[in-house]
Formats: structure tokens, sequence, C-alpha cells
């Protein structure tokens, strides 16, 4: 609250009365705050065949974009001014102008893009083809595409934050493919638990984690090494992670919870329940949050990365998915 | 009852026919195995029924947590179930009237929320048009005695990729799932009331 307010109503009500307004001022504050860390949860809705925009701050619904061909994955660039979806059975990617909350245009895939990934710099998009066994580049604004070949049902995309790596899981091989991103070449592949799902990388591009649907078990990988490094148990069904106030967030699908784990110990640290079915979960720029869909109640859920205390509830279209990078910071 | 169970039967054949179309085609159903939980496509389906009782939770928690004795159900002619209450542990077969049987786990018993959920462990797309078939049976208060059942699932259509034959799209799964929850739930109704 500026001080100028302050005084000027010093002026006018006097002190004791100020003293209560002091109270209101500071409230008032705390509102005016909040547009500056307003981010946005961009979710895919599949069986809406949407994507809503939430304001995470608020948890209130923005807007909502007929996407068609069932949506599920979701990715926005890191400066927030696009933001890309896969639809698998329209076979085609979905251009967002993530800041006007509309459809740019579609781009065709072929086959079945889920998992998707943008690179650092906004300059490429890499999507996962479910049933083609390959890694599609595009070059969201000249349109050029290349293609490499992955493992079987390749799902989850994730790129090291210098971009010179991605990382995806591939199903079905209970592996992950290693891409060397300029020469865009598989240039190895690591066995992980079984059927990994979703995968993330942390902020200094050191670790990918992998949560294994069938293992009930997240796998993290040291990726310079291309080791595994530590398997942690988590409850049944794990789709996806995570990171956040170093912190392992990963959501449970048939446990309708979220296990959390110290990142640096691998220590649990608890669990939070959380809607029925939750698949995407994606951490605040900040660190401070986290977002997890639950897909069969319909919901995005916020919990507070440090209490892990839920704190609010967002209503979705049904069958909210949102597998990927899904806030968009906005400042 | 009677009306529903007939509209239940007519679904069925409907959905029956078009797999036979489907076959016709040259489009071969999956044929039934182990539910891995892997082939299957990329956008799941849901449906939700629900169904109230006359009687206090308690009753109907009392009937539908045990989960050995199904033998209420249509088309289940009796119920060979080891491993007590016990998510992962417990694994029941249900005989079916017609001969065939169905395998399933329990994955979830939750006494305290009057909850339990089971799935598959064969997708069957002849008998079902639908795999990876999981299923939640909850019961609620409804006031003045009566109970609310909620019978509800998670699957995916019969064909595991895109571009689905007729009898094996999302709404033939659609349709057979909500079918048998309605059909289920009638049967629970009819038990628990005692007609």
């Amino acid at each position: 609250m500026p001080l100028r307010i302050k005084i000027t109503l010093r002026l006018i009500m006097g002190r004791r009365r100020a003293r209560q307004l002091d109270v209101f001022a500071a409230f008032l504050a705390a509102l005016v705050s909040i547009p500056a860390q307003a981010d946005e949860a961009f979710v895919t809705s599949q069986g809406a065949d949407s994507l809503d925009v939430i304001d995470v701050t608020t948890m209130t619904p923005l807007a909502r974009l007929p996407i068609g061909g069932k949506p599920a994955g979701i990715a926005v660039s890191r400066d927030g001014s696009r933001a890309y979806v896969t639809s698998p059975e329209g076979k085609f990617l979905t251009v967002v102008d993530a800041k006007a909350h509309k459809v740019d245009r579609r781009i065709s895939i072929g086959a079945g893009p889920l998992g998707v990934a943008v690179s650092p710099d906004g300059g490429r998009v890499y999507v996962a083809d479910l049933y083609g066994r390959r890694l599609v580049e595009i070059d969201p604004e000249k349109g050029g595409t290349r293609s490499v070949g992955v493992g079987a049902m390749a799902s989850g995309v994730a790129v090291t934050p210098d971009g010179k790596t991605i990382i995806v899981a591939d199903r079905d091989d209970n592996a992950v493919s290693i891409i060397d991103a300029a020469s865009f070449t598989r240039v190895g592949t690591l066995p992980v638990g079984r059927h990994p799902f979703g995968v993330t990388i942390d902020p200094k591009g050191a670790r990918a984690y992998t949560a294994n649907v069938e293992s009930d078990d997240v796998s993290v990988i040291d990726i310079a090494a291309r080791k595994v490094v530590a398997t942690l148990k988590t409850e049944s069904r794990p789709y996806t992670a995570a990171l956040a106030s170093g912190r392992i967030f990963v959501a449970n699908q048939h446990a309708d919870s979220v296990s959390v784990f110290d990142a640096a110990t691998f220590a649990p640290v608890g669990t939070v329940k959380v809607g029925e079915y939750p698949e995407g979960i994606a951490a605040s720029p900040d660190g401070e949050w986290v977002y997890v869909a639950n897909w069969f109640s319909n919901e995005l859920w916020s919990i507070d990365a440090k209490t892990l205390k839920v704190e609010g509830k967002a209503e979705t279209g049904d069958g909210p998915r949102a597998f990927g990078a899904f806030i968009r910071k906005t400042d | 009852m009677f009306k529903l169970s007939r509209r239940a039967a007519l679904i069925a054949l409907t959905a029956l026919a078009s797999l036979a179309s489907a076959a016709a085609a040259g489009a071969e159903p999956p044929t039934p195995g182990p539910n891995s939980w892997a082939a299957h496509g990329a956008a799941p389906l849901k449906s939700v029924e629900t169904i109230t009782i006359d009687a206090p939770p308690e009753i109907v928690w009392a009937v539908v947590s045990d989960f050995a004795h199904y033998d209420w159900l249509p088309g289940v002619a009796r119920v060979e179930a080891s491993g007590g209450e016990t998510p992962e542990k417990a694994k029941r077969r249900l005989v079916m009237a017609d001969g065939g049987v169905v395998e399933e786990t329990l994955v979830r018993w939750d006494a305290e929320r009057m909850t339990l959920a089971w799935h598959r462990d064969h997708d069957d797309v002849r008998r079902l048009p639908a795999i990876n078939y999981m299923t939640h049976v909850t019961v609620k208060p409804a006031g003045e005695g009566k109970s609310l059942a909620e019978w509800k699932g998670r699957f995916y259509r019969g064909h595991p990729f895109n571009d689905p034959p007729p009898g094996l799209d999302d709404d033939t799964a659609l349709a057979a799932v909500t079918a048998l929850h309605k059909a289920n739930l009638t049967a629970l109704k009819a038990r628990v009331e005692g007609r």
C-alpha cells in the first residue's frame, strides 16, 4: 500500500479510525499485489474437447477454448507467449496465443501426438507420437519438421533448460530415449520402471524424473551420467511428477493422492489427498505452489508446496488431463 | 426395473450387432488377453450412474462391500473368490450363466468412505466392448433413511488405437458400460430392498 494513501487517510479520518483502516489497507495491498503473480493454468479437458485457462491465484476460470481431437498434452513456452496442445485423436497440434487466450492455428502431426515440450528459446516444439514410435520436431514459425525414431508408445517429453537434450518416455519399452537436440538423433536409451508416462527435468538440468505407471514408482535419472540414481516408491498408478520447493510431487491416479519426496535426500515427506484420478501436475514458477488436474472429478486443485495443504479448487471441463508443463507465468 | 433391463438388453444387442458388422468388415476385435493396462487409446472414458435405495447406507454398504459375494449381479451364476477384502490381493471369478468367466481384482476397499473399486483382469470386447475397465461403487446417505448408490467406471473403447471400427468406438463403449452400470444398480436395489 503506497505510503501516500495511508497518510491521506490519517489526515481525513484521525488516528484511531486510521489504525483500523490500516488493517483494511493491508488487505487491499494484498489484493493489489496479486495480479503481478497471477499465473495461469492451461488445462486440457479431453472429454470436453477444450482447453481451460484458469487464474491459479484466485482459482477462477478465464477462458475455455475449443480444441477438438481429444486434447491431452500441453506445453506453455517459457516466455509465456504460446501454448501448444496435442490432440491424439485429431492427430494435430494446436498453437495457442497464450496471452490473448486464442487459438492461433493447427499443425497436422499424424498417428497419435501425445506428449509435448517446447525448447527454452521457444524455437522448437517436440511432440511424442504415441502410435508412430517417433518424436517430431516442429519449427512453429517456419513450419518445418523433422522426426527421430524412439521406442514403443512414446508418451511424456521434456527438454533440459539448456535446450541440448530431450528425454522421451517410451512407455511400452519401460525405458527413456535420450535425444541430442542439435543433431536430432537418438543418442541413448535407459531402462526405468514399468511403463514410464510423464517426464520432468529439474531447473538445473541435472536430473530427470519418470513416473512409472505399472511399477508404482519414480525413476530418478542423472542426465549427464545417463544412470538411474534412485527409485522412489509411490502410491498406485503414478502419472507424472512436478518439482517445487526442493520437493518432488507425484500424482497417483488410482490412489487419489499426491506423494511428496525431498528432492535432495529422496525421503518421503508426506501424502496429500486430492480429487479423483489426479493426472497432470505442475509447479508455479516461484515454486510455492503445485497444481493438480483431477480427471474424474473435473477439478484443478492447488497445494501449498511447503505446508502441503490444499488451498484452492477450480472447476474444469470434463476429463482434465493437463499432461505437460501447463503453468504460464504472466509477467 | 423390467423397463430398465429391457433398455439395457437393447443397448447390449445394438452393441453386439455393430460388433458383428465390424467383424464382417474385416476389423478383428482384439483377442481377450491379460489386461496389461498397455494397449489402449489416448482418451479414457467415464460413466457415472446412481440409484436411490430405500435403506440406510450401512445396509447397502454391507452388500456392496462383500466383494466375494456378488452373485446378485445380472448374468452371474456364482462367484469364486479369494483374498478377503485386501486391495490388490482380493480376487474373484464371476462365473456367468452363459458359461463365460470374468476375473476381477479388488484395488480399493474403504469402509469409512463406503467405497470400493476393482478392475477386470482381462479385456474381452466380445463380452464388454470396453478395455482397461475400472469400477468404483460408493454409498452415500440420501436422507430419511435412504441411500444413494453410485456405480462408476473409467475405461477405453474396445479398439486400442486411433480410427476405431464400428462397434469398438467410444459411443459403443460408453453405451455398453452405462447399460451395465444401470443394470447392476437395479439389481443392487432389488437385492437390498428384498424385491
